[in-house]
């Protein structure tokens, strides 16, 4: 019998579905959507951080929005102009396009994961745990999200074979210089 | 099919996780931790477009 999963079964349904598009537009020719933000943040901490958000980076929001169509995402009934966002009625999820590169395109496309033999419907993309360990320093060291420097010690304690060197760059780079992996180890 | 997804993901240039030992090892690196769960975000950040879609899904019965 396989292990008990770590993961929310919601948010395992989402990746799923995530998978799903995925595939759809690397037949296309496509790049794959890269998903970033919280939805990454409970991949690599396995649902030990959970949250609402499921965003998606792409260049080819036409395209991506196509296949979301396809696989069953709406438009929210009487949504307006602030909308940016689709839902899928049935698994009552919803994704949403926040930009067409990660981190402002901080983020080398060789550094992005592949995350493979998740599910048949295919693979999927995401930023790694050193970018997204960065990017909620970035967040922390802005005043404005006191909460991420928990997240980041937490993500950081979970993955002890992270690439050290490539974290402090880009912790360096989201926090104009002000803070280093010494700030994660206090 | 088959066979041109695999020569097709020949030439992803990035990392790979394969998921069922990621997870696993994951799973065990929290139990040796035996930390808490973190809350969830207080959401003080989200974008208009943000909070509008998670109400979507709040109406449509889900809960994100």
């Amino acid at each position: 019998m396989p292990p008990a999963s770590p993961y929310r079964p919601e948010f395992e349904a989402a990746l799923r579905l995530l998978a799903r598009i995925s595939m759809a537009m690397h037949r296309r020719g496509l790049q794959r959507p890269v998903l970033v933000g919280g939805a990454a943040a409970e991949f690599w901490s396995s649902s030990a951080i959970s949250t609402g958000d499921f965003d998606l980076c792409t260049p080819r929001q036409d395209a991506l929005e196509e296949e979301m169509v396809r696989a069953g995402f709406v438009r929210p009934a009487g949504a307006g102009q602030m909308l940016k966002g689709w839902v899928h009625p049935e698994l009552k999820l919803g994704f949403e396009v926040v930009a067409e590169v990660p981190m402002d395109g901080n983020v080398a496309r060789d550094m992005l994961v592949l995350v493979e033999n998740f599910s048949d419907d295919g693979d999927f993309v995401l930023i790694s745990v050193e970018d997204l360990i960065a990017d909620r320093m970035g967040q922390w060291a802005s005043g404005t999200a006191a909460d991420r420097l928990d997240q980041a010690r937490k993500l950081f304690a979970l993955h002890p074979s992270i690439d050290l060197v490539y974290l402090e760059r880009r912790i360096r780079e989201e926090t104009m210089g002000d803070h280093g992996i010494e700030a994660l180890e206090d | 099919m088959a066979s041109k997804r695999l020569k097709i993901d020949r030439e992803w240039a990035g990392r790979r996780v394969d998921f069922p030992a990621f997870s696993a090892a994951l799973a065990k690196r929290r139990a040796e931790l035996a930390e808490p769960d973190l809350p969830r975000n207080p959401g003080q950040r989200r974008t208009a477009s943000k909070r509008a879609l998670l109400k979507a899904i709040e109406d449509a019965g889900g809960k994100w």
